[in-house]
């Protein structure tokens, strides 16, 4: 779990001061951090054991709701 | 958009390179043994025609990407919602071929190691190369993917003595219905995944060579894709075929005295790396477009990071993943790859046809502005007098 934390933190880190310095949009900052919190939160439950319902799950629940998949 | 321009060799390249991808060690045409042959010419013939159909909205639309073209053919509302579905779309492809890339690594090559670090360090070098941008990737494809046959002809031409030329009969020996199933899986995989290249189309430096190109593409992937089956199938004959999970690889063990496996190892490297780099770029690309970002490079980081992080969350195991793949894929990728690009074509096709009112009000004021000139008048005159003299 701490890899996990220090790889998230170099990475954001690395980013983060390339960021500042060009001055990017407030939307740059938005999507990137959203799409990184997601990541982290998956590796974290993942690192720790409990492994939340996958997208492919999500799917496939879908196809079986609209009766494509038996 | 940045003025990045490839060639139509390099296009070429990169079709070759997405079109072998993973399917380097996996065969989406095993499960019909003996009969994978004829499914790879029906699924090449039907991959053929989604192609055109891609080539044709790119024709339609030219210089302009996939987002672009959807906001502009289905309004902005609509047009945004599904680029987000196809940035999702493009983000899953590159994750599940990681994933592809993974397990057939800490299975074969590094048993021992993590598939997170195999898939991390790979994720690694890919955000390099797409932050360099697409002409840098498509140079990289000139350097690296015609490695891919050298390698096939290596393999193939040192089991020469090792083959049984009678292993792939009897022909359709359970039927056409598993050999037409075979074939669709062979046109959605990896054929129809080519919708990704519409956010790569504009940088063609000849639009007139993209039919030509695609085409070259398509029928080198149909010739090379039967020589691997046959290779595959006189070597390791259909049913053990049927049973290996990485059908290429096994075959490169059983060269006598002569130990080529890092050979699959590194055209895994060069098809999984030109087909990730391919999905995270159109992916990254579709996602700086639809929120107005000026430089796609900002999220490259952030959208690898997702990617690899869900490659390892999407499937508990590879078989999961190939139940996935056999029952759900076909049905999911359905909209992304037939339904919606059908749709943008026939948009397309009506928006050609009839011309735009704005379109049509120059064009009067232009003819307005012609008859009234002088220099028309005299040309009309001219024109009469010689009429006369005949």
């Amino acid at each position: 779990m701490a890899i996990v934390l220090a790889v998230f933190f170099i990475l954001v880190l690395y980013d983060l001061q390339r960021f500042i310095r060009k001055k990017k949009q407030a939307k740059v900052y938005i999507i990137y951090f959203f799409l990184m919190a997601a990541s982290l939160t998956v590796s974290l439950l993942l690192a720790a054991g409990k492994r939340p319902a996958s997208p492919a799950q999500w799917i496939e629940g879908i196809f079986k709701m609209i009766g494509v998949v038996k | 958009m940045e003025k990045e321009r490839i060639s139509s060799v390099q296009l070429f390249l990169l079709l070759i390179g997405f079109l072998i991808g993973s399917t380097v060690i996996l065969h989406p045409t095993s499960t019909v043994k003996n009969d994978a042959w004829m499914a790879i010419i029906l699924g090449c013939a039907g991959g053929a025609l989604l192609m055109m159909v891609y080539v044709a909205i790119a024709l339609l639309n030219p210089s302009r990407t996939l987002v672009e073209i959807l906001k502009d053919r289905l309004g902005k509302f609509v047009g945004t919602a599904v680029s987000i579905l196809y940035i999702w779309y493009f983000i899953h492809l590159a994750s599940l071929v990681f994933r592809n890339y993974g397990e057939f690594i800490t299975t074969a090559t590094f048993p021992e190691t993590p598939m997170v670090v195999v898939i991390g360090l790979f994720a690694v070098i890919l955000v390099y190369a797409i932050n360099s941008g697409i002409e840098i990737m498509a140079r990289l494809c000139e350097l690296f993917v015609p490695v891919i046959p050298a390698v096939f002809l290596i393999i193939s031409l040192s089991l020469i003595k090792v083959t049984d030329f009678t292993a792939f009969l009897p022909i359709l020996e359970n039927g056409i219905a598993p050999v037409l199933k075979a074939a669709v899986s062979f046109a959605t995989f990896p054929f129809g995944e080519t919708i990704a290249f519409l956010m790569v189309f504009p940088h063609l430096n000849k639009k007139e060579d993209l039919k030509k190109t695609v085409s070259m593409s398509l029928l080198f992937k149909l010739v090379l894709s039967l020589l691997i089956f046959f290779r595959d199938s006189s070597v390791l004959g259909a049913d053990l075929m049927d049973r290996a999970t990485f059908e290429t690889h096994m075959t490169a063990l059983l060269i006598p005295g002569l130990n080529v496996e890092p050979l699959v190892d590194i055209n895994l490297l060069i098809g999984g790396g030109v087909k990730i780099s391919i999905c995270l770029y159109a992916a990254v690309k579709a996602l700086s477009q639809v929120l107005g970002i000026n430089d796609y490079r900002d999220l490259t980081t952030a959208v690898a990071t997702f990617s690899v992080v869900l490659s390892i969350w999407i499937y508990e195991n590879i078989l999961e993943m190939f139940r996935w793949v056999d029952k759900i894929w076909h049905f999911y990728s359905l909209s992304f790859q037939v339904i919606i690009p059908l749709l943008l074509l026939f948009l397309s096709l009506k928006k050609r046809k009839e011309p735009s009112k704005d379109g049509l009000k120059a064009k009067q004021q232009r003819n307005r502005r012609l008859h009234l000139s002088p220099h028309y008048k005299n040309n009309l005159k001219g024109k009469t007098n010689i009429d006369k003299k005949h």
